[in-house]
């Protein structure tokens, strides 16, 4: 028998991202976001998406400005410092768009009970908040069984498919990673089907020199992409960090549809190299790389 | 008699008092990237608080770093003795109780210790569609004190009942918490004009101190709910001379602390001096 493979093109998504399908998405903040698999998704025109992330930032203001999602699950989209996420309000406030807004808490375990195939979880949860109240489909009061306590149960939450970003992997699909995970590990155990890219593909010896780093194992990935730079404009730490100059242009096109559609022009209707270009190049890469490194500890 | 600076900026007012509530060996979680905060958690730690552990992205018990606009995740994970999922953070610290501070901020604040990162208006074609509490509505009851910081005093955030509650405080009595298995810590709002603070459910926000040159009446104009003012209020205590050259040498030299005091329009121009400064610092630019 022959080793397994699951390394594939970016145009292999196709295959196992469906339209209509809940897409849990990786990363965190500005941090590690499969910005390189978000921009297939918008060249691929997969629409009809729901969206589940629990920190989510450019990623999911990319696929709501270009309609991909007709659904967003989350507890935070913002791009931080930069500001509120353009496409995110403008569908919301003026379009009516349709979004479930959970605690951070409830996202990561109810990943969490759907990665261990079962339908809830109870924890301490949030109590008083209106979330709860607003989207009862995924809370419940429930009592503890031994002592009564009242706790409130977090809905199992099992995705069609996980995309994620990460600095390495072998052929085979074992993940590693150094820096900010967000909820990767819990969307990969709790997905149907799961895609990584990854910023290089290495030799399965080069996995087993560091095995405490592969935090999710093969029989979890089913597609692996290199897609060097594939976090940009996100952060990959401590590898590079989030190119502001790009965000910051980002955020001048999205502030209306119009210019957003040059930005979607301009940057994601193109081939992946063809970005990596428009964005800078290797100059921009370096860039972003050397400030990663060059760090002061106090 | 400890002398105090008289050149500092309100920026640098709120990020002293913030730090003065870190206390050596505490847990201390950095959230979203809030430049005001992290400053005042690695003020703590190169100061009174060496021993607390810092958790920032994915990494745990972080070395003190130079803040920075762009690497502030690179300098935290490259300073982390471990790295964690989100879930075993959530599950060690924020459900086991052993958070101490993860300070936060938010839309709208009101009197009961309800927060509101959520909408203005309803959830349904909102006025304004805000990103969300992500941590902060569990963070806010489950960490053992629930520290608020706003850099803008008013009362559109200040409000006698937040529009939505996004998370909320629910106990705040210390019996109360310890019933339910949470430690007990004050609710505390540093603002740019005073500290206040909250320790009993049926009793108002307290004025704990007023910054140097503003009046009682200032605070109470602003603040869309009633305050308990005690006759005599105490000066909110000054940045000593050490803790500013602290914090613009070595803890902030990019003053990314004074981002959040920049009126919309002046802070991209703002943002994009500092991005310069740092491309600088690599010798690029």
């Amino acid at each position: 028998m022959a080793l397994e493979d699951k390394v594939g093109k970016l145009s292999d998504i196709k295959g196992i991202i469906k339209d209509g399908d809940k897409v849990a998405i990786g990363g965190a903040w500005l941090g590690n976001h499969p910005m390189a698999i978000i921009r297939e998704i918008v060249r691929s025109n997969i629409r009809n998406l729901t969206a589940i992330t629990v920190v989510g930032s450019i990623d999911i203001d990319l696929l709501i400005g270009a309609g991909c999602l007709s659904r967003l699950m989350f507890s935070f989209v913002s791009m931080e410092a930069f500001g509120l996420a353009p496409n995110f309000r403008r569908a919301v406030e003026k379009e009516g768009f349709q979004c479930d807004e959970l605690t951070g808490l409830a996202i990561v375990i109810g990943l969490e009970a759907g990665g261990r195939n079962i339908p809830f979880l109870p924890y301490r949860g949030p109590f008083g908040s209106d979330l709860v109240k607003h989207r009862p489909e995924y809370y419940k009061y429930v009592r503890c069984p031994f002592s009564g306590e009242e706790l409130i149960a977090a809905a199992a939450i099992v995705p069609d498919v996980g995309i994620i970003h990460a600095p390495r992997a072998d052929r085979a699909g074992n993940v590693q990673m150094d820096g900010t995970s967000g909820t990767d590990v819990e969307i990969m155990r709790a997905a149907k089907k799961r895609i990584v890219s990854v910023e290089e593909i290495v030799t399965d010896e080069e996995i087993r020199r560091h095995p405490q780093k592969t935090k999710i194992p093969k029989f979890q990935v089913d597609l692996v992409i290199e897609a060097p730079l594939g976090a940009h404009p996100c952060s990959c730490a401590p590898h590079y960090v989030f190119d502001a100059w790009h965000i910051m242009t980002y955020m001048q096109k999205a502030a209306n549809p119009e210019t957003f559609k040059e930005y979607l022009e301009e940057f994601v209707m193109k081939p992946e190299f063809e970005y990596l270009e428009a964005i800078g190049g290797m100059r921009k890469a370096a860039i972003l790389k050397r400030l990663a490194r060059e760090v002061t500890f106090l | 008699m400890k002398r105090y600076s008289e050149d500092y900026t309100v920026g640098e007012l709120m990020c002293v008092a913030l730090a003065k509530e870190i206390e050596d060996g505490d847990v201390v979680v950095l959230g979203s990237f809030t430049p005001l905060a992290y400053a005042s958690y690695i003020l703590a730690k190169i100061t009174h608080a060496p021993n607390i552990t810092l958790l920032a992205y994915s990494s745990v018990d972080s070395r003190p770093f130079q803040l920075s606009f762009l690497r502030a995740e690179a300098a935290a994970t490259r300073g982390a003795a471990l790295l964690w999922t989100m879930l075993e953070d959530l599950s060690s610290v924020h459900l086991k109780g052993r958070g101490d501070v993860e300070a936060i901020s938010s839309i709208q604040a009101d009197q009961y210790g309800n927060i509101n990162l959520s909408v203005l208006g309803g959830f349904d074609k909102p006025k304004l569609r805000g990103p969300g509490g992500a941590g902060a509505p569990e963070v806010i009851k489950m960490h053992r004190k629930m520290i608020g910081y706003f850099p803008n005093h008013s009362k559109m955030t200040f409000v006698p009942k937040v529009d939505v509650i996004t998370g909320t405080r629910y106990l705040i009595g210390a019996e109360e918490r310890i019933k339910s298995g949470y430690r007990p810590g004050p609710i505390k709002y540093i603002t740019n004009l005073a500290i206040m603070v909250k320790t009993e459910a049926e009793r108002p926000f307290k004025l704990e101190s007023l910054h140097p040159g503003v009046r009682a009446e200032q605070v109470i104009e602003n603040t869309g709910f009633e305050l308990e003012v005690p006759r005599e209020i105490p000066e909110t205590e000054r940045p000593t001379p050490e803790q500013v050259r602290l914090l613009r040498e070595r803890v902030d030299p990019y003053r990314t602390i004074e981002f959040d005091f920049r009126p919309g329009k002046e802070r991209l121009r703002y943002l994009g001096e500092l991005l310069q400064k740092e491309l600088e610092s690599i010798g690029y630019g």
